[in-house]
């Protein structure tokens, strides 16, 4: 069978998919009348589900099956928190799935880059490839030195983000099929899953940001000493008695803020992006099945492209300015 | 915030996560890889150099060889000159020599026959005075006739013929 009969056999298995999905789908079977959608209706939860130890996921599955009862009962009323409390301690999917992005990064990075050889193998070539990329990137920004300086948290930070979103991409089915199941209304339902994508734990991108904030802080403690405090507490005009030292007050107390504020902002720009990404992921497949959501992968493949380079290109960014020895 | 799920012990485990891949990665795939793509970026650049002072040597020893040539045909060309010279001067001075020798033999072997026959005319010219003294003799101390006249000219003709062949 030549390649192009094979394309033309998915193109109409596809069309037929996409027009089924549609039918069966929570769109189609409200239009057509058939009864309920092919997928119940998924619910949207914004903190991670506790997985282990098994009391405190019980916990929360009864928890939140206890809920769905009421929204049943009552359409529309706001969600109640169900998760973790701010200090409870508890193995999350997230956690896990975080956890799985590290094996799978340190088996391909270690495989690729541990014994490297003058002739690189494939594997290698690719390592290196990617490794090339982001030197060259925080080379481009902070100059060859400071770059291979910043490389190592950089790349981690960027590869981590992008593998965390990719893998949960191409692992989707597992991670929405696998989980642990509850009676809902008489019904075995999947209750919690085992894994989820990091991205969508709120405290996944603050770690990163955390570690963005600290390594830049880092690096400008160390190009300014003490000094680097002046940026953001300049009273020295002022001391000197200089009214218009007033404005440079003002001016350091905004860096200040602004310097806070982008943990703030590197936080919830990457799990605004996965979150929704997932939530849309979650949304199409339930409203059109099957074929349709290979869209959405594809935009999403590109969203995790994006967060990542935005990420670790905004570190390389502000560390660039932190270690500048412009006057501020 | 806790409504969005943040969790204190799961930051710290996001961190402490952080921190482990990074320590794993710099140990034991960044350093290792950026070492060994400097020392092909190394090895390169000291191939590159290699190739250029090689290609610099091969076109230095190229003119060089080319100047031997040119001076191995020059001393060539020199050494075959200087021997047409000498073989031609040779050529000359044997030619000369070849035409003396061949004159003075002509010369002598002239010298050998004007000799040689002046001594035979003089040869000769004694023995017909010798004969011609002994037939006078014989005439004189006897009286012979006409017939024993002619037989002493015959006998002393033939004395002088054995005489001249005796020489």
């Amino acid at each position: 069978m030549t390649t192009k009969r094979v394309l033309l056999l998915l193109g109409v298995i596809s069309a037929v998919l996409l027009i089924v999905g549609f039918v069966v789908g929570a769109v189609g079977s409200r239009m057509f009348g058939i009864g309920d959608s092919f997928l119940s209706q998924p619910g949207i939860h914004l903190p991670p589900d506790p997985v282990f130890p098994a009391s405190v996921r019980e916990d929360a599955v009864g928890y939140r099956v206890a809920e769905k009862k009421t929204e049943d009962k009552a359409h529309g009323e706001k969600e109640s928190h169900h998760g973790l409390g701010l200090m409870q301690f508890a193995v999350t999917n997230t956690m896990l799935s975080a956890w799985l992005t590290s094996v799978i990064m340190l088996v391909f990075f270690i495989g690729g880059a541990g014994r490297p050889k003058l002739v690189p193998t494939r594997l290698q070539a690719l390592v290196e490839m990617l490794f090339e990329l982001v030197l060259n990137f925080a080379s481009s920004i902070l100059g060859p030195e400071m770059g291979r300086r910043a490389f190592p948290v950089v790349a981690t930070i960027f590869f981590f983000v992008l593998f965390n979103a990719w893998i949960a991409i191409f692992l989707i089915p597992i991670y929405q099929a696998v989980g642990f199941g509850a009676n809902v209304g008489g019904e075995f339902k999947l209750a919690t899953h085992l894994v989820r994508p990091a991205g969508t734990d709120l405290n996944m991108p603050l770690a990163l940001a955390l570690v963005s904030f600290l390594f830049v802080e880092y690096w400008g403690f160390r190009a300014h000493g003490f000094g680097y405090l002046k940026k953001f507490f300049a009273f020295g005009d002022i001391l000197r008695g200089r009214p218009s030292g007033l404005i440079n007050v003002f001016v350091g107390l905004l860096e200040l803020v602004s310097e806070l504020v982008r943990i703030v902002s590197f936080t919830f720009r990457l799990f605004g992006n996965m979150t929704a990404g997932e939530i849309l992921v979650i949304m199409i497949t339930f409203l059109v099945p099957f074929v349709a959501t290979q869209f959405v992968f594809g935009l999403e493949l590109l969203v995790g492209l994006i967060q990542s380079v935005i990420f670790a290109g905004l570190t390389l960014v502000f560390l660039s300015v932190a270690v500048s020895h412009e006057e501020h | 915030m806790v409504e969005l799920g943040l969790n204190v012990p799961s930051l710290i485990s996001y961190l402490v996560n952080y921190v482990i891949l990074l320590v794993l990665l710099a140990a034991l795939a960044y350093r290792p890889l950026l070492n060994a793509l400097d020392n092909r970026v190394e090895s390169i650049r000291e191939s590159l150099a290699a190739a250029d002072r090689a290609r610099e040597e091969a076109a230095t020893s190229r003119s060089a060889i080319e100047e031997e040539l040119n001076e191995a045909r020059r001393e060539g060309q020199r050494l075959l000159d200087q021997a047409r010279e000498a073989s031609e001067r040779y050529r000359e001075e044997e030619m000369a020599r070849a035409r003396q020798s061949a004159e003075e033999f002509t010369q002598r072997a002239q010298a050998d026959i004007a000799r040689e026959r002046d001594a035979a005319i003089n040869e000769v010219r004694a023995a017909f005075g010798d004969l011609a003294i002994t037939a006078a003799e014989r005439i004189i101390r006897r009286t012979v006739d006409r017939q024993t006249h002619q037989e002493l000219i015959d006998q002393v003709l033939v004395e002088g013929e054995q005489a001249l062949r005796r020489n």
